[in-house]
């Protein structure tokens, strides 16, 4: 049997549909997505069906598991690999990495009876948010960290300050010098237009991990990295900053994207061409960067002053 | 010298901000102006004794055209009282070099980002409203501030001149389709809160950019936004791509060319307006301000 036909979930009526107000979601909600799984250290194993990644670890009696994936179909996937290499151990707690229903959309679908934790700044949005299939939090935190024991696995979660989302929270495994956090530090340019991205706080706030002991950072895209590559990514935001502005000084009309574009080819190419999916999205990042000096920044998020002290 | 230059860090943008610019003017009333350096528009009153003005241009010179202009067409009145839109710099960046001692008022969630922001020549609030409508009246100038809830920046204000018939909101509807990626704009409610100003007696429909319509093209740009969204679940339950610029672009231009393919910049603007909306379903939406019930915004 194949894993669609165990699992009996392709394109089953009615399917959670998120925050879709057409009919028609339940085959792309429903579909199943493959789903690759691999130890990364100690009881902590990392799964992604090739753009997604999350973690999920493994405890005494059961399993803890972050996020929930971008669909109801990709939440039964998970679901089925952590039953695959753990199949005597049921999924008892969902940490919630932020509220945005691409990485924490489908809880109803992943694990219904699961306890939930996630902050409070994350959990206010979903509590309003009201969408189908993410349920809220069963646990709330607020703060800058807590410490947790949870059926003998051990971690922290860490709120750095706005990063991206509401409510975005790292987890720190310090016993396996593992740190993970979810769009954020992302291999590659930055994503399309940086949605939902706090620039001002946004590089700042991140290099305050920069002075916890881990050597292994696992992204919620991609593939996992290190400190060189942890530091590298933001080293481009940094640079992408200077360059929206010396764009705006050069006289380049955020508005006109063809010229963003060509802008973009002749200026960014011969430092940034070989970044991972640079032609995809290097354009719609200068003018993210753009808009961000020409508007001021976006919200309360996007103009708090970042805390920079060490964590 | 050194210009006003909002939160550029860089020395490379001075020449930007301090590019010669010319404001002119059009006049909607015996009282009421439209002001627009080319792109950006904004509107201004006459008072009794005074000029009241709505923001000031993104740019220290664009704002010194502005008070130019101002100065040309009602020689004599001095600008009193500087109302923001919101809290955006491009629109209202650059008081200090506009009217520095003119009263400065705005939505009290525009006060609290402009404060926390600190700008160089953005001046904060003396003057922060709260609630949803204000009947207003500055040196003699009557007219009513709107806010239903968050469509575009922090705490957006429009205004309706109710002898005029005309309606201003910046940065919302356009008489075109250059809406480029949405910047900070509120997916969630924007269509149903642009809509309910329809309730208004208005004619004419001053937008934040481009040129003046009226009420039939503000309601068309209602009728392209939500058709963008519609589209836009569409593509993604079609499995389109829905990161690739270039794909999408060329899916809503295939289903919505026919009905607004008429609109000024849609060929140049749909595929960016697309990514941005399509990636308000998949991940939810931004924030408070695009939950259902997001009047919790409107207090502090």
């Amino acid at each position: 049997m194949t894993d669609q036909e165990t699992n009996g979930s392709q394109n089953s009526p009615s399917e959670h549909c998120g925050i879709f107000t057409i009919p028609g979601s339940d085959p792309i909600q429903g579909a199943w997505r493959d789903i690759t799984y691999v130890p990364v250290r100690d009881n902590i194993w990392s799964v992604s069906e090739g753009i997604y990644r999350t973690i999920f670890v493994e405890g005494d009696k059961g399993v803890v598991a972050f996020d929930t994936f971008t669909t109801p179909g990709g939440a039964r996937a998970y679901q089925g690999a952590m039953q695959r290499v753990f199949p005597n151990k049921p999924v008892h707690t969902i940490v919630y990495s932020h509220e945005h229903l691409d990485h924490t959309g489908y809880a109803a679908d992943l694990a219904p009876d699961a306890d939930i934790i996630a902050h409070d700044l994350c959990n206010q949005v979903i509590v309003g948010r009201q969408s189908d299939g993410q349920l809220p939090a069963t646990e709330v935190w607020d703060g800058e960290r807590k410490q947790y024991n949870i059926d003998g696995v051990e971690f922290e979660l860490i709120y750095p300050g706005p990063t991206h989302g509401d409510g975005n929270v790292a987890a720190y495994f310090p016993q396996s010098k593992l740190l993970f956090m979810v769009d954020t530090v992302i291999p590659g340019v930055g994503y399309t237009f940086f949605p939902d991205w706090h620039m001002s706080p946004y590089v700042p706030t991140m290099r305050r991990f920069e002075s916890l002991d881990w050597d292994t950072f696992v992204p919620g895209h991609f593939w996992i990295t290190d400190r060189k590559g942890f530091a590298d990514n933001l080293d481009y935001y940094d640079r992408m900053a200077e360059i929206a502005q010396e764009a705006i000084g050069a006289g380049l009309d955020v508005d006109d994207f063809a010229e963003v574009t060509r802008y973009t080819y002749e200026h960014l190419k011969p430092k940034f061409g070989k970044h991972f999916r640079f032609d995809e999205y290097c354009a719609m990042n200068l003018s993210r960067y753009m808009s961000h000096y020409l508007t001021g920044g976006w919200g309360i998020e996007g103009n708090m002053t970042a805390d920079t002290r060490p964590l | 010298m050194n210009e006003h230059q909002g939160i550029f860090t860089s020395q490379a943008v001075q020449d930007y901000l301090a590019a010669p610019a010319t404001v002119s003017s059009e006049q909607l009333s015996d009282r009421l102006w439209t002001a627009s350096d080319g792109k950006y528009r904004t509107v201004f009153v006459e008072a009794d004794n005074s000029v009241v003005a709505f923001d000031t241009f993104g740019t220290p010179a664009r704002a010194r055209a502005y008070a130019a202009e101002i100065a040309r067409v009602i020689p004599g009145k001095p600008v009193s009282t500087v109302i923001y839109t919101h809290d955006h710099l491009d629109h209202a960046g650059f008081a200090s070099d506009f009217a520095p001692g003119a009263e400065i008022v705005a939505d009290e969630m525009t006060a609290k980002v402009v404060a926390m922001r600190g700008a160089d020549g953005q001046l904060p609030a003396t003057q922060a409203l709260s609630g949803t409508e204000h009947r207003v009246n500055f040196d003699g100038a009557e007219f009513v501030l709107l806010n239903r809830g968050p469509v575009h920046g922090t705490g957006h204000l429009s205004a309706w001149f109710e002898d005029e018939k005309v309606f201003y909101s910046s940065d919302t509807i356009l008489a075109n389709a250059r809406y480029g990626l949405m910047p900070d704009y509120h997916i969630a409610n924007f269509v149903k809160i642009m809509r309910s100003f329809l309730d208004l007696d208005f004619e004419r429909f001053v937008p934040g950019r481009y040129e003046v319509t009226d009420r039939a093209r503000f309601e068309e740009g209602c009728d392209y936004i939500e058709a963008m969204q519609v589209t836009c679940q569409a593509a993604f339950l079609n499995f389109v791509p829905i990161w690739i610029h270039d794909v999408m672009a060329g899916f809503v231009q295939n289903e919505l060319g026919d009905r607004f393919g008429h609109l000024d910049g849609f060929m140049e603007h749909s595929g960016q307006t697309a990514i941005r909306i399509v990636h308000h379903y998949l991940m939810g939406g931004w924030g408070l301000e695009d939950t259902p019930e997001p009047g919790i915004l409107l207090a502090e």
